[in-house]
């Protein structure tokens, strides 16, 4: 990976942290919202290649750990997404047919959410952490994929045209 | 080549998971690094988190609204009507009323305690990648805030202060899952312990076997020792259901928090707690219903008829 290419794609990742913290935390959205950050750094995953999914998946992870929404240990997101995004960019790689169909990697990405989530909560209650009634998580996970599975849409060609940008290579998607 | 690319690739994703569990092992070690690169991180964000709140001010509540969009449809009617400069002076000045309106209950109830407080915005609500039900307000340690003291506003209890910055703070509201608080019953002085349950919904426990609670009780917090986490007599919430379980060994009810979690704008941070117990001196009283006024019409009969309007009989 260029130096160029690190610089650009960490820049990015502080710049979409940065409103994710101070801006879409601030919408009081029904049923908890999404993360436009976690959506963002698992569409970036998918679209790489398995080393750098985890890696991706890392430097987001580190990223959530930091933020003081975040009431879990510090490395707990870090490796619940680098196992996530290595599986999302594992899943895609040599499958054409999934990265260049829309429907199947918004399909993925929202699926990526939603197993990310349930394994950080699997990973808290190994830790020792009170996570709550089944209701209240089922009610977050089922509310959280619908609103991933609404905006990954949105945010798919923008993340892709990024990624291009920094990569150096033709679309993809 | 390949199987030297993919060795590689396994190599780094096997130092990856060893770095984040070295990381967790630290955390929960409570190594001070840590805490202070999230510490430092939350510092730095800060001021754009405030800045965003400010911009973000008059739009804030669009989705949720979105939701309840039939209720305030007559109200929405009524607006239309207002002419565009109007319209936009009513927005910001509802926003605005709104703020003062729950400062001021928060003033209120922390002036009737005679806490010593200092009142806080709110600057972000968890997201979703946290189960945790918490809120970060704009005064830190800067402003006196320590951990562990209680949040409340016009209504009563909001949380507890769980991680102080120097600009803002964690507050981990009575809804969490984790949360539990000690609280009486207002009257009976019956004790037991409140549990949230993720939604404005906790579960009360009493303590002992003998005691009896019915729909519509009141519950103040407890207090603890030294005020610190929760100072006594703030008002929590109201019983909604009691479960009468036969052969529970203690009774179990639903109680409904007074505070709404989904539309906190303004807390306060109590800093110091009342000299004495107020008991039950902060209660919200129950709202009276307004007397309809009554008019009775005396009509006294005329002795001869009077002709009718058209002139005609």
């Amino acid at each position: 990976m260029s130096t160029r290419k690190l610089s650009l794609s960490a820049l990015l990742f502080i710049v979409i942290y940065v409103i994710q913290e101070a801006f879409v935390t601030q919408l009081h959205i029904a049923g908890g919202g999404f993360s436009l950050f976690l959506i963002f750094a698992l569409l970036w995953a998918a679209l790489s290649a398995p080393d750098v999914g985890a890696l991706t998946g890392f430097a987001a992870g580190l990223l959530i750990d930091l933020s003081q929404s975040t009431s879990g240990a510090v490395g707990q997101w870090t490796f619940v997404l680098i196992l996530v995004g290595f599986g999302i960019s594992y899943l895609g790689l040599g499958y054409e047919n999934v990265r260049m169909n829309p429907f199947t990697i918004t399909f993925l990405v929202t699926s990526a959410v939603v197993v990310a989530r349930v394994l950080y909560l699997l990973l808290s209650l190994l830790l020792g952490e009170n996570v709550g009634n089944f209701q209240s998580i089922f009610t977050s996970l089922l509310i959280g994929a619908l609103w991933s599975a609404a905006i990954v849409p949105m945010t798919m060609p923008l993340v892709a045209r990024a990624y291009d940008f920094i990569d150096d290579s033709r679309s993809r998607l | 080549m390949a199987r030297g690319g993919e060795n590689r690739g396994r190599l780094l994703l096997i130092i990856l998971i060893i770095t984040s569990l070295f990381l967790i092992t630290l955390d929960l070690r409570g190594v001070s690094v840590i805490g202070g690169i999230r510490t430092g991180t939350q510092s730095a964000l800060s001021p754009v988190q405030s800045f965003g709140s400010t911009v973000l001010s008059p739009v804030r509540n669009f989705f949720s609204d979105v939701i309840h969009l039939g209720r305030t449809r007559s109200e929405m009617e009524a607006l239309r009507e207002e002419n565009g400069r109007l319209l936009t002076e009513l927005r910001q000045r509802r926003n605005v009323d709104a703020q003062l309106e729950q400062l001021q209950g928060a003033l209120d109830l922390a002036g009737k305690a005679e806490y010593k407080v200092v009142s806080a915005r709110v600057i972000s609500q968890g997201a979703t990648t946290s189960f945790t039900q918490s809120i970060t307000i704009d005064v830190g340690a800067r402003d006196g805030v320590k951990e562990n003291m209680t949040v409340i506003n016009a209504y009563g209890l909001i949380g507890v202060v769980k991680t102080v910055y120097p600009s803002s703070a964690l507050v981990s509201l009575a809804s969490d899952p984790s949360f539990r608080i000690g609280v009486r019953v207002a009257a009976s002085q019956q004790i037991g312990i409140l549990s949230g349950q993720g939604t404005r919904k906790g579960v009360l426990q009493l303590l002992d076997n003998q005691s009896t609670i019915k729909v519509g009780d009141i519950l103040v917090a407890r207090g603890s020792v030294n005020n610190r986490p929760f100072v006594p007599g703030v008002p929590v919430g109201e019983v909604t259901a009691v479960d009468n379980a036969a052969g529970a060994v203690t009774q179990t009810a639903d109680v409904r928090f007074f505070a709404n979690f989904s539309a906190i704008g303004i807390v306060t941070v109590v800093l110091k707690g009342a000299e004495v117990d107020p008991r039950d001196a902060l209660i919200p009283k129950k709202p009276e219903p307004t007397p309809v006024p009554t008019v009775t019409v005396f009509v006294t009969p005329s002795g001869s008829p009077s002709p009718s309007a058209d002139g005609t009989e």
